[in-house]
């Protein structure tokens, strides 16, 4: 269980992570997406005690990261963006000096290294240098340091990143099937991995929580608009003054050119029943439909929507209220 | 603790690093010794090591910020920092671990230099006294400069910048007498008599001449945990204030 309370991170003058919470319970894989920048980076190197906050708390298994580094620090295995291997050591010897940093027992140290070797499978790789390796198998050497010790936290910082097709759907099995036993919070661009692994997203932008919900979820609230493409024959204005005046209908948001006399509509409606009567009234009133379809936003479609809402304030008055709150606001107006 | 020692000591021996700088350290000494042969006079026959230790002080300037200079800048260039510092592992001993693997480094080089004595002692004899005290001193001040040297790497994320700036440091540390002589300091005695209490290069003429005393021991062991103290301190600081 990882419990982050009101994080924040300021870098000089720059706020990297805003007042951000968010639990992840035990055998859970929440995903944290967010674009370039977002502070997703900056948030996991404060959950792995590589940061220091500059306020809020980070609880590992109820036990304070800044507190208590060392007992916290345990209890995770992270792997971040760039994997930290040094080049001049050979695969194994690298794990084995992993496993000695991190506290491993002695004897039960060359039985880990060779576990997660073979999870990874890396076995045939043990004795190369990691300067030779490719970014693949660097990645995958990275993953299995954040293995070792067997800990129940895993921390990881786009794994996937430099792998090929095969490789990634072999990690993300690894991933899936290391839930059992594992809390893994996963950072990722690629929001068809999220959508296949996670069981909760946590979206972020300029350093704010935009959204926390499972994907099904988050699909759901954002789909108030189900956009329908609806072709039909028929006199522009006519058709779209019927469109309109259907119940449930939120707006037209776009009408395109298909031929003479025949547009197709994009109909932003509030639910499914919608497009039933529409289509009836429609008839009734001799336009011919040739063609209809529905689309729901997708994961991306509410990401891009999440992310790209700018952080500035909606009206001038929320601005003031907001410069009379924020104490560093006040600062820089002296 | 003692898995980041081995690492790092190994490390050294990856490469032809270590190889190259103990043998330059070599050359270089054995150059002295040659010098110290050469010039000899009168009908004594003497030679002193204190001499060839002294000569060999000022090398460091060069030798020891080449061995350290990587300690932490290679680390935080390559991304392996984050690997120490989510360890358990707290900052002092990840500090002292790095510590003594440079100093092992350097342990060994100057045990090739026995190899003087020894030549010494087959056709000669050897002032045992000044001779203990001579390699006491010079271990002592490697010590103090592979602090230094450390100090410096901690500031930077590039090796060479580490070692420009230790041997600017240990260059500092060597000359500081040199200012206190300097004009600037006639008028000004009391001034001249605190940059004194810093200088590293009388304490170890006393030790390369055979004297041993306790105050320049503790010296020395004062300067290197100052030094080690203020580089936790510095790699503390920078987690705290990196971007």
């Amino acid at each position: 269980m990882i419990e982050i309370r009101n994080l924040t991170k300021f870098y000089g003058h720059n706020a990297a992570v805003k007042n951000v919470s968010f639990n992840v319970n035990d055998n859970e894989i929440l995903g944290f997406l967010g674009p370039n920048g977002a502070g997703k980076s900056s948030t996991m190197n404060i959950i792995t005690g590589y940061l220091p906050s500059t306020s809020g708390t980070v609880l590992i298994n109820g036990v304070d990261i800044a507190e208590n580094p060392a007992a916290a620090k345990k209890q995770i295995g992270y792997l971040p963006e760039i994997p930290p291997v040094y080049q001049d050591m050979k695969v194994k010897e690298y794990l084995k000096f992993a496993a000695g940093i991190k506290g491993i027992k002695k004897r039960d140290r060359n039985a880990q290294v060779e576990d997660v070797m073979q999870k990874l499978q890396i076995k045939d790789m043990e004795k190369r240098l990691i300067r030779n390796l490719s970014k693949g198998y660097k990645q995958r050497v990275g993953f299995a340091q954040a293995l070792l010790g067997n800990p129940p936290i895993l921390i990881l910082d786009e794994p996937t990143v430099g792998l090929d097709p095969a490789q990634v759907i072999e990690v993300r099995n690894l991933i899936t099937s290391l839930k059992k036993d594992h809390t893994i919070i996963l950072s990722s661009h690629i929001l068809q991995e999220i959508q296949a692994i996670c069981d909760k997203v946590v979206i972020i932008s300029h350093g704010e929580i935009r959204a926390i919900d499972t994907i099904k979820n988050l699909e759901d609230s954002m789909g108030e608009g189900i956009v329908l493409h609806l072709t039909a024959d028929g006199p522009r204005e006519a058709v779209s003054y019927l469109i309109e005046n259907t119940s449930g209908v939120l707006k037209i948001e776009d009408i395109t050119y298909v031929k003479s006399n025949c547009y197709t509509y994009h109909i932003k409606i509030d639910n499914e029943d919608v497009k039933k009567e529409l289509m009836s009234s429609l008839i009734k009133n001799d336009f011919e439909i040739s063609d209809v379809s529905s689309s729901k936003p997708s994961l991306e479609e509410v990401f891009v929507r999440l992310t790209s809402k700018p952080a500035a304030k909606k009206s001038l008055n929320e601005l003031l209220e907001e410069m009379d709150n924020n104490p560093d606001f006040n600062e820089e107006e002296r | 603790m003692f898995s980041l020692y081995k690492k790092e000591l190994q490390s050294y021996y990856y490469s032809p690093f270590a190889y190259v700088i103990a043998a330059l350290f070599l050359v270089l000494f054995s150059f002295e010794f040659i010098n110290g042969i050469s010039n000899m006079e009168g009908t004594m026959y003497k030679f002193s090591f204190p001499n060839i230790f002294h000569n060999n002080f000022f090398f460091f300037i060069f030798l020891i910020p080449a061995l350290t200079m990587r300690t932490f800048a290679d680390e935080r260039k390559t991304g392996t920092e984050v690997l120490l510092m989510t360890s358990p592992l707290n900052v002092f001993q990840i500090v002292i671990a790095k510590f003594l693997a440079v100093s092992t480094v350097f342990l060994m080089m100057i045990t090739l230099t026995l190899f003087f004595p020894l030549i010494t002692l087959a056709a000669g004899e050897v002032v045992w006294s000044s001779l203990i005290c001579g390699y006491l001193g010079f271990f002592l001040w490697g010590l103090v400069c592979i602090a230094v040297g450390m100090l410096m790497s901690s500031f930077t994320d590039s090796p060479i910048i580490a070692a420009i700036l230790g041997e600017g440091a240990v260059i500092l540390l060597i000359f500081i007498d040199n200012f206190k002589d300097s004009a600037l300091f006639d008028n000004l005695p009391k001034a001249a008599k605190v940059i004194g209490w810093f200088s590293t290069q009388s304490r170890f003429v006393s030790f390369s001449q055979g004297i041993f005393k306790l105050s320049d021991l503790v010296f020395f062991i004062t300067a290197t945990v100052l030094f080690l103290g203020w580089n936790i301190i510095s790699i503390e600081k920078r987690r705290w204030s990196r971007g």
